[in-house]
């Protein structure tokens, strides 16, 4: 029997960084099931958005719903959402253990299908110790791990090899059973052959792909 | 419960190195101006109500990322702040006892 399907619904998101909107008018609609992908240029406010739909940033007019009803702020309901933030998601000294401990994760069946960084992963390892791009896909696999309905990831190929970023992008297809997820990252080959629905955020409105690689290239955000 | 105190734990041990400096700066006040040491409870308000705001408000600023595990643990960062000047009033309280048992040496 398919899980049953959830939707989230954001809107009446209105940002302003020095008298200048850098959010209006936005409305986003992430269902489970799907990967749906956040593009646009540096500082155009995916990052803001996805603090926002978190509910760590907060917007007056905003609305933040799943299945219709509110929930703001988003991250104070157990096992609805999971924030992948550009920064780190735990202190870089802090054991990887630890931390996925906390999150509710087994840090050895998080990277199941990664055995290279199992081995780096060792009992007591701290991000600290580990290259930038292995910590964020660390990162980003424990909170896929945590199997939350909806799951927001930022820059989660940032510094990531080849080589993983086709396994990850393997992993968030697969994670679409049991969640909905909501990615940016300026790698928009990778991006855009994982995602399902894709919108670009540009000069503060959200705007929905329906020829994702041609309406990028004819908008210069991808080469010809 | 058990697990807002096991992260409160881990989140108290991250600004100790802030807090307890300014507890020992608190309790070695009176003992350096040779003035009684005044009651556990008045300095826990004194050094909440000239610290924390501050401490909060600088944390908030310059290590906003701090509290990006904790939301993902379902924790706003005023239920942190919370447990945190509870736990650091009972830490104040038991070296207070302990100081002025040796003053009384």
């Amino acid at each position: 029997m398919p899980a049953k399907q959830h939707t989230l619904e954001a809107d009446g998101i209105q940002v302003q960084f020095d008298n200048q909107n850098v959010l209006s008018g936005v409305y986003l609609r992430v269902q489970t099931g799907q990967v749906v992908a956040l593009l646009g240029a540096n500082g155009s406010g995916k990052s803001t958005l996805l603090q926002t739909v978190f509910g760590a940033r907060v917007v007056p007019d905003a609305s933040v719903r799943v299945d219709g009803y509110p929930v703001m702020p988003a991250y104070r309901q157990p096992g609805l959402m999971s924030y992948l933030p550009q920064t780190g998601l735990w202190p870089s000294g802090m054991a990887l253990a630890t931390a996925a401990r906390l999150l509710g994760v087994s840090l050895v069946e998080a990277l199941a299908d990664f055995p290279t960084l199992q081995k780096q992963a060792v009992e007591g390892s701290t991000r600290a110790e580990l290259s930038g791009g292995t910590g964020r896909l660390i990162q980003t696999l424990v909170l896929m791990a945590r199997r939350s309905r909806f799951l927001l990831l930022d820059e989660p190929f940032s510094g990531v090899m080849p080589v993983h970023i086709e396994q990850l992008s393997s992993r968030l297809r697969a994670a679409r059973v049991h969640s909905g997820i909501l990615l940016t990252d300026h790698r928009y080959q990778p991006v855009l052959d994982v995602a399902d629905v894709v919108y670009l955020l540009r000069h503060g409105r959200l705007q929905l792909l329906t020829e994702p690689r041609a309406e990028l290239r004819d908008l210069g955000y991808l080469p010809d | 419960m058990l697990f807002y105190l096991k992260v409160l734990r881990v989140y108290y041990r991250s600004v100790l190195s802030l807090t307890l400096p300014i507890s020992a700066l608190v309790l070695a006040a009176p003992l350096l101006m040779g003035t009684p040491l005044p009651s556990p409870l008045f300095l826990a308000v004194v050094q909440k109500m000239a610290s924390f705001p501050a401490l909060i408000y600088l944390i908030g600023q310059f290590r906003p990322q701090q509290y990006w595990l904790y939301r993902n643990l379902h924790l706003a960062p005023w239920q942190l702040w919370a447990g945190v000047i509870v736990l650091d009033t009972l830490l104040l309280s038991v070296a207070h006892r302990l100081l002025a048992f040796l003053v009384a040496l």
